[in-house]
This record gives structure tokens, C-alpha cells and sequence, in this order.
């Protein structure tokens, strides 16, 4: 079966059955399919560009590499998400550690404690990439965002950005339901709040 | 109609946009109640502001670099389709050619299928009665030997146990004829020695 466009108008389903057939036309439709949305959750995530692409790509090629592990009875875009969104909260979490250890150590108790076990980062700058950054992250909801809890941030990017319902992001984030709809209430009572504060 | 304010709850059951049944009696309050309709349009803003929200690309090259690490993996059910299709030719006319020879090649080798079947059955019956032969031609000529070492008594005790007596009559000649071989070896040896000895 020769070309992508017949792809572009089957549902995710029927592409993941051609990628199944080892078809590398399939492989890239679906690429194209969920590029912007995995990489637009996970930039939201993390805020780095170079990293968001990185955990995208990391997403993609867990996925593609074991396509033939895929059941229907699951979305496939489900799938597709959660693996995203565990990429970004283990890289929030390896992170945060490490901001831990620049901010000094742990068990540093005294100020001369702290500042002998912290380092800083040489100042540089600012690049393109993030001036490209501060523009499209810089507007006041991109900013509440950037401050709420990371789960949060996913469940809400998944309602509102992706368009999913509560049960589905239920069974993307393997969250109890009422816990979803509680962090969604929470994320836009808070962005709410830091909106205001904005003004 | 309800005659409190809204929960949070149910605040965000109408910015969802639900349309349940118990939807209708919160719609109701909110027409009446000015504070329940600025918390709702409030809680509305914020949606409308995230569902405006864009979707970022990745850099042109994303998907090269995800195919790059990516192993097409194809199942050898449809490697095996695969390659049959590409023996299938694609204009009408070969397609039927190719027909008609597959159905002829079909035919000659089922025809050969049940000759060789056929044969086989032959060989086996010629066989058996080959296998037979041969055994009657053994147990004759054991029997020969077995009444000439013990003599025509001995063979026609043998012959009235049958096949077990033939057997037990072929271990004891063996054994002895055995045993008379290695005594006549053990004489000639001991004899060259006493040879040797002189």
C-alpha cells in the first residue's frame, strides 16, 4: 500500500495496525500526528526546549520500538501521553535533586555549611534558543502554569490543551478518577489566583 | 431550584460544559444568582484562556531523529505476504496466466502426490513379504545348525517351544561355541609357550 495521504484520513487504530505490519510510512504518520502535542506537554513541563525535544524523542522511540506490544483496547494517544508524562516528571524529579545539591548540601546546617557544599553556574548570556523560549513560555497563563504543581500541570494540559476527558485522563496518568477531578478543580482555582495577583 | 450558592464542584460541572441531569437545577440558580454567575464566568475566563493555548512544534528534523533509533520491526507472516504479493504479477492478463499455471502445477503435483502414494503402498506390501522370506530363510538355517549340534531329539524340543525355544537354543550354541573357542585359543597358547619354553 503505497501512499502517506490514505494515512492521513484512517484513525489512530488502523495506523497502529499498518505500523504493527512494519510499515515505515505508518511510523512517521504517526509521528506527525503527535509530534506537537507530546512535545507541547512536555515543554510545558519542563520549560527547556533542548530537553522538552529530547523527552519527546524519548517518548516516541519507547513507543515505536514496541508497537507490537500495543492493544487496542487502549488509546493509542493514551499510551502516548503517559509515557510522555512519566519522562517529564522522572526529569522533574532527577532535576529537583540536583537543584537540591547546587542550592548546598542536604544536611548543611550553618550558612559557611551551605556556602562550602554549593556551586553556581557560570553566568552566560542569554541565547536564542532561550530568548525563543521566554517568548513563547512568557505570557501570564504560560507563567501560572510554569508554577503549579507538576501533576497538576499535566492533568490540566490534558483537559484543556489536549481536549481529554476526566476518565481518560484517569487512565493516562493512572490517577483514581476523583483525584483528577480534584487536581484539575485545584490548577484552576490556583491559576485563577495567580492571574489575579498578575493584574 | 436550588437556594444556596454552587459548590466548586459544581461550578466546574458548568464550565465543563455537562450536560447530565442534575446540570438543569444549577443552570436555574446561576440565571439567579449574580455571585454563583461571576464565579462561573470567572472559572471560565481561565478555561477559555488554556483552551487557546497553542501546540509548540519541535524542531524540523524531530522525526528523522525518532526514526533513526527506531527499528522497524516486520512480523515474518508479513514478510511471507509480502513476498508472495511480489510474485503476483500486475496486469490482468499475467494475473491470469499466472492463475492457470498455478492450477496446472496444483494438479500434476497432486497426481504425482497419489502415484507416489500408490507406489508406496506396493513397496510396502513387497517389502513385508521380503521381511518374511528372510525370516523363515534365518529360522531355517538355525534349525539346521541347532539339529546338527544337538541332534534331531534337541531340534524337536525346539520345534514345539517355537520361536522362544529357537532363541534359547541359539543363545546356548553361541555360548558354547564361545566357550570352544576360547578353550581352543587357551590350548594353542599354551602350547607355543611350552614351545617357546623347550
Amino acid at each position: 500500500m503505497p501512499p502517506s495521504l490514505d494515512l492521513q484520513n484512517l484513525p489512530d487504530a488502523d495506523v497502529v495496525a499498518l505500523a504493527q505490519e512494519g510499515r515505515e510510512v505508518a511510523y512517521r504518520e504517526l509521528i506527525r500526528r503527535y509530534e506537537r502535542p507530546v512535545f507541547s506537554l512536555v515543554f510545558r513541563m519542563v520549560r527547556d526546549r533542548a530537553t522538552a525535544e529530547d523527552l519527546a524523542q524519548e517518548t516516541f522511540i519507547k513507543v515505536l520500538n514496541n508497537i507490537e506490544k500495543y492493544v487496542p483496547e487502549f488509546k493509542f494517544s493514551s499510551w502516548l501521553f503517559k509515557i510522555a508524562n512519566n519522562l517529564a516528571i522522572d526529569h522533574l524529579r532527577r532535576r529537583h535533586v540536583q537543584t537540591v545539591s547546587m542550592d548546598g548540601a542536604p544536611d548543611a546546617t550553618s550558612a559557611s555549611q551551605i556556602e562550602a557544599t554549593s556551586f553556581e553556574l557560570a553566568s552566560h548570556g542569554e541565547s536564542a534558543l532561550e530568548e525563543l523560549e521566554a517568548k513563547e513560555l512568557g505570557s501570564a497563563i504560560e507563567r501560572a502554569i510554569a508554577a503549579l504543581r507538576p501533576e497538576y500541570r499535566s492533568c490540566i494540559m490534558l483537559r484543556h490543551v489536549e481536549g481529554r476527558s476526566y476518565e481518560e485522563i484517569a487512565a493516562t496518568l493512572d490517577l483514581p478518577l476523583g483525584t483528577v477531578k480534584t487536581y484539575i478543580h485545584r490548577a484552576r482555582h490556583e491559576l485563577r489566583k495567580a492571574l489575579e495577583d498578575a493584574r | 431550584m436550588i437556594n444556596r450558592h454552587l459548590l466548586p464542584n459544581e461550578i466546574d460541572l458548568l464550565v465543563d460544559g455537562d450536560v447530565g441531569f442534575g446540570v438543569a437545577p444549577l443552570r436555574a440558580h446561576v440565571r439567579q444568582c449574580p455571585e454563583c454567575q461571576a464565579k462561573v464566568d470567572e472559572a471560565r475566563v481561565i478555561v477559555d484562556a488554556l483552551e487557546e493555548l497553542p501546540h509548540f512544534a519541535p524542531s524540523s528534523i524531530f522525526a528523522d531523529r525518532v526514526m533513526q533509533q527506531v527499528h522497524v520491526f516486520e512480523p515474518w507472516h508479513v514478510a511471507a505476504r509480502n513476498s508472495v504479493q511480489k510474485l503476483v504479477p500486475r496486469s490482468v492478463p499475467a494475473r491470469i496466466a499466472a492463475g492457470v499455471m498455478g492450477i496446472a502445477a496444483t494438479t500434476v503435483f497432486a497426481i504425482a502426490s497419489l502415484w507416489i502414494g500408490l507406489r508406496i503402498d506396493l513397496l510396502t506390501v513387497v517389502s513385508g513379504s521380503a521381511i518374511q522370506r528372510g525370516r523363515e530363510i534365518v529360522a531355517s538355517a538355525l534349525e539346521g545348525l541347532v539339529g546338527a549340534a544337538f541332534g534331531p531329539a534337541a531340534l524337536a524340543v525346539v520345534r514345539g517351544m517355537g520361536t522362544i525355544g529357537l532363541l534359547v537354543a541359539t543363545v546356548i550354541l553361541a555360548v558354547t561355541a564361545t566357550g570352544a573357542v576360547m578353550g581352543v585359543r587357551r590350548l594353542a597358547t599354551a602350547s607355543s609357550r611350552r614351545a617357546g619354553g623347550l
